[in-house]
């Protein structure tokens, strides 16, 4: 009787042991209490979210959390999901965005602060180090509040990682310039030399970005930062008529005059496609240029392509762009979707996503696969100086983007009008806009 | 008249209630319907948004009341004006032409001539492919750097062109566009009207001894008259409505040379988050579709001509 009873405390501390084991085992897995959930995920169809996918994959064969993915060309992305994000309950647990929106989002209430998942315990993976991500992405992508509104600052706060971003970089036909005797050019008064040597020579010197809106823009705000120019100074009075911004309309006019035939009609497809065939000699835009001179379905030039830094004018201050993800507000998932941007931004995933052929986000990705791609100690070169404040991420962007700087800026490449004038009537245009939205109430007030 | 007094009585022949009555606002409540759902309740939405401040993403709550202010803008607005004239000068373009090469390649293959119902099949198909792929066919084929057009041109010794990126170049690009596609729909509408003139009076015409000049302008195209102004009056109101060709082809680019004022009011409702503004501006691309439809019917009054044939 005794032996039974012994027999049975035994039992009994068995059962409880093994329930502690598999409580332990539990805890031990930070993903099971997700699994089954199914989170939706918008982002564009480009190439680094498509060479995402099996990193989502592998994602949902480790923590058991489903993925639908929602892809969207990227300029159809912001209207849908606004859309999305403005309803009660939304369809979208993870939205990746273009930088410029992210203030627009944010000032509408439509994003979740990230802070309160990073300060979870249970959810936070000790080893992700998001000191490790570029500071200008994560400034540039993922940062709202401080004291211009999208920059870090004693009021900032994080709504985003940097997933698919981008920094600009010089690529050029290491042929057609050993061909031609000319050293890649590392300043402005370099490049503008070369361009005309190769315009001389009848070689197509740069590819640009020049279509009406938002492309042209993008096309001019290159050169803008290096070349010392802001769009607006401390009090949000535009400054896109200042001699630095004068200066970055004509290097603009030079390229169009010298690049390719037909530069005021390309997107980013049609001003990559030109080097990518051959038509040019020289891109200066996104890093993403290297991977896709790799890819044999897009690219005759593989093999031929040499990279350098942005150009220094009187600064070095290249783009910062791309994308970003975060959590709508009206995400039912939220954390499950956050466990899925630790997932692909973490540093296993951004490895990952080199070997899938995407671009990486963190330092230490750049200078462990710098051995194997020609552009990573270029990147990770220029990194430290890529300007996350090139262009102003507030709400008003979009309308000064597309109908000032847009239109403006298409006069400047397909007339010989004067660019100062051009500019002065852009920047009254701004001020205007400046003006309709508040910019100036406290200053009127002040009697400034 | 006695059948209809009694359908209008009851039993005891004293006037009442007819359920039979209410027929004809039976058969036409659905097309009602459609037409308040459909056209008045936008119109009268995209009326009342203008006087709002929205945009998208905002509660439509916090949005701001501003009154008349967005069309007292709009009145300033030299981009509207532009967009308006761009506008005009397409449509008077487009529609010049259109209803010329419309009404004589009808002329022409009205008879029964040998390989015109080929042709005729042919000469269609613009009209049966959607506008986005018209849009991205002559977007290729305009291309400055890969486009067919500039490669043919180089074999005849051309320099390219940059048709598209080119303010005079790219407005000449979409007149074409719109010709290629549109050019097809007068033809469509002008043969069938041609087959269905009366034979007797064209026969008496011929009888007495009208030549073919005379028995195209004095007899056919009289007879055409309510036809062509139909098809006029659709034309306008499609060019005022184009926007899908123009937006993939070159987005009312470079500036706003190609900008109509649909794709303008497009811009600054979705590009510019402006939805109040675009309302406004709406509400006058409304009020001109409505006056110049207004005038072109009380003018030729096409309904009463066919009537009195």
């Amino acid at each position: 009787m005794k032996l039974t009873k012994i027999a049975n405390g035994c039992a009994g501390f068995a059962a409880f042991a093994a329930a502690c084991a598999l409580g332990a085992a539990a805890l031990a897995n930070p993903y099971e209490k997700y699994a089954g959930t199914t989170i939706v995920v918008s982002w564009p169809a480009l190439a680094h979210f498509q060479a995402a996918e099996t990193l989502v994959e592998e994602f949902t064969e480790e923590t058991g959390i489903e993925v639908e993915i929602d892809a969207l060309q990227y300029l159809k992305l912001r209207d849908r999901q606004i859309l999305e994000m403005s309803k009660p309950t939304g369809d979208y647990d993870v939205v990746s965005w273009v930088v410029m929106w992210k203030g627009e989002y944010v000032a509408k209430g439509l994003l979740t602060p990230l802070s309160q998942y990073f300060t979870s315990g249970s959810l936070v993976d000790p080893e992700y180090d998001i000191d490790d991500i570029a500071d200008a992405y994560l400034q540039n992508g993922g940062i709202v509040g401080g004291k211009k509104g999208y920059m870090p600052g004693k009021s900032g706060a994080l709504y985003g990682i940097p997933f698919g971003a981008e920094t600009s970089i010089l690529a050029y036909r290491k042929d057609i310039l050993e061909e031609q005797g000319i050293e890649p050019p590392t300043t402005y008064d370099e490049l503008r030399v070369v361009m005309k040597q190769l315009g001389d020579a009848g070689i197509p010197a740069m590819t640009s970005r020049g279509r009406t809106g938002h492309q042209v823009t993008a096309g001019w705000l290159l050169h803008l930062a290096p070349l010392g120019g802001k769009i607006f100074d401390d009090q949000w009075n535009p400054t896109i008529n200042s001699p630095e911004a004068v200066e970055a309309a004509q290097v603009l006019r030079e390229i169009a005059q010298t690049g390719p035939t037909g530069i005021p009609t390309f997107g980013f497809g049609e001003a990559s496609a030109a080097f990518l065939q051959g038509d040019a000699a020289l891109y200066l835009d996104t890093l993403k240029i290297a991977a896709m001179s790799r890819n044999p379905k897009l690219s005759k030039i593989d093999g031929l392509v040499g990279y350098g830094l942005h150009p220094v004018g009187t600064r070095c201050g290249s783009e910062t762009g791309g994308f970003a993800v975060g959590i709508p507000a009206n995400s039912q998932n939220r954390e499950a979707a956050f466990l899925f941007i630790q997932y692909i931004t973490s540093k296993a995933g951004d490895q990952r996503m080199v070997e899938l052929g995407g671009d990486p986000v963190r330092i230490s990705t750049l200078m462990n696969n710098a051995d194997n791609f020609d552009e990573y100690p270029v990147v990770a070169e220029q990194l430290p100086c890529a300007d996350p404040d090139w262009r102003p991420l507030i709400p008003e962007w979009n309308e000064l983007n597309v109908d000032v700087l847009g239109q403006a800026l298409t006069e400047v490449i397909t007339t010989d009008d004067p660019i100062q004038t051009i500019m002065d009537a852009a920047n009254e245009k701004a001020r205007e806009i400046m003006e309709r939205e508040g910019y100036y109430t406290w200053a009127s007030y002040r009697g400034n | 008249m006695t059948d209809r007094a009694s359908s209008d009585t009851d039993d005891l022949g004293r006037p009442g209630f007819n359920i039979r009555s209410l027929n004809p606002y039976l058969f036409i409540f659905p097309a009602v319907l459609v037409m308040v759902c459909g056209l008045v309740y936008p119109v009268v939405d995209a009326f009342y948004l203008s006087f709002y401040d929205w945009k998208i993403g905002m509660p439509f709550e916090t949005a701001p009341f501003v009154g008349l202010s967005h069309f007292k803008r709009m009145i300033f607005d030299a981009d509207v004006w532009e967009s308006i004239w761009v506008t005009i000068r397409f449509g008077f373009w487009t529609i010049l032409i259109e209803m010329v090469l419309g009404i004589s390649l009808a002329l022409l293959l009205e008879k029964p001539i040998r390989g015109a119902s080929v042709f005729r099949t042919i000469f269609i198909l613009p009209l049966m492919v959607s506008p986005v792929v018209v849009g991205l066919i002559w977007r290729y084929l305009f291309d400055a750097r890969i486009g067919w057009i500039n490669y043919y041109l180089g074999m005849v010794g051309i320099e390219p062109q940059v048709w598209l990126g080119d303010a005079e170049l790219a407005f000449f690009a979409i007149v074409f566009t719109d010709i290629w596609q549109w050019t097809p729909f007068i033809f469509i509408i002008i043969i069938a009207g041609l087959q269905a003139l009366p034979s007797e009076v064209l026969e008496a015409s011929k009888i007495d001894g009208a030549n073919w000049w005379q028995h195209i302008l004095l007899v056919k195209l009289p007879m055409l008259k309510s036809i062509i102004v139909i098809a006029l009056l659709m034309r306008l109101i499609d060019v005022f409505r184009a926007l899908e060709v123009m937006y993939i082809l070159t987005g009312g680019g470079p500036g706003r040379a190609t900008e109509l004022l649909s794709l303008h009011i497009y811009n600054r409702a979705f590009d510019t988050q402006q939805l109040g503004y675009a309302s406004a501006i709406s509400v006058l691309l409304i009020l001109l579709v409505f006056g110049l439809s207004f005038a072109i019917l009380v003018f030729s009054d096409p309904l009463k001509e066919k009537s009195d044939i």
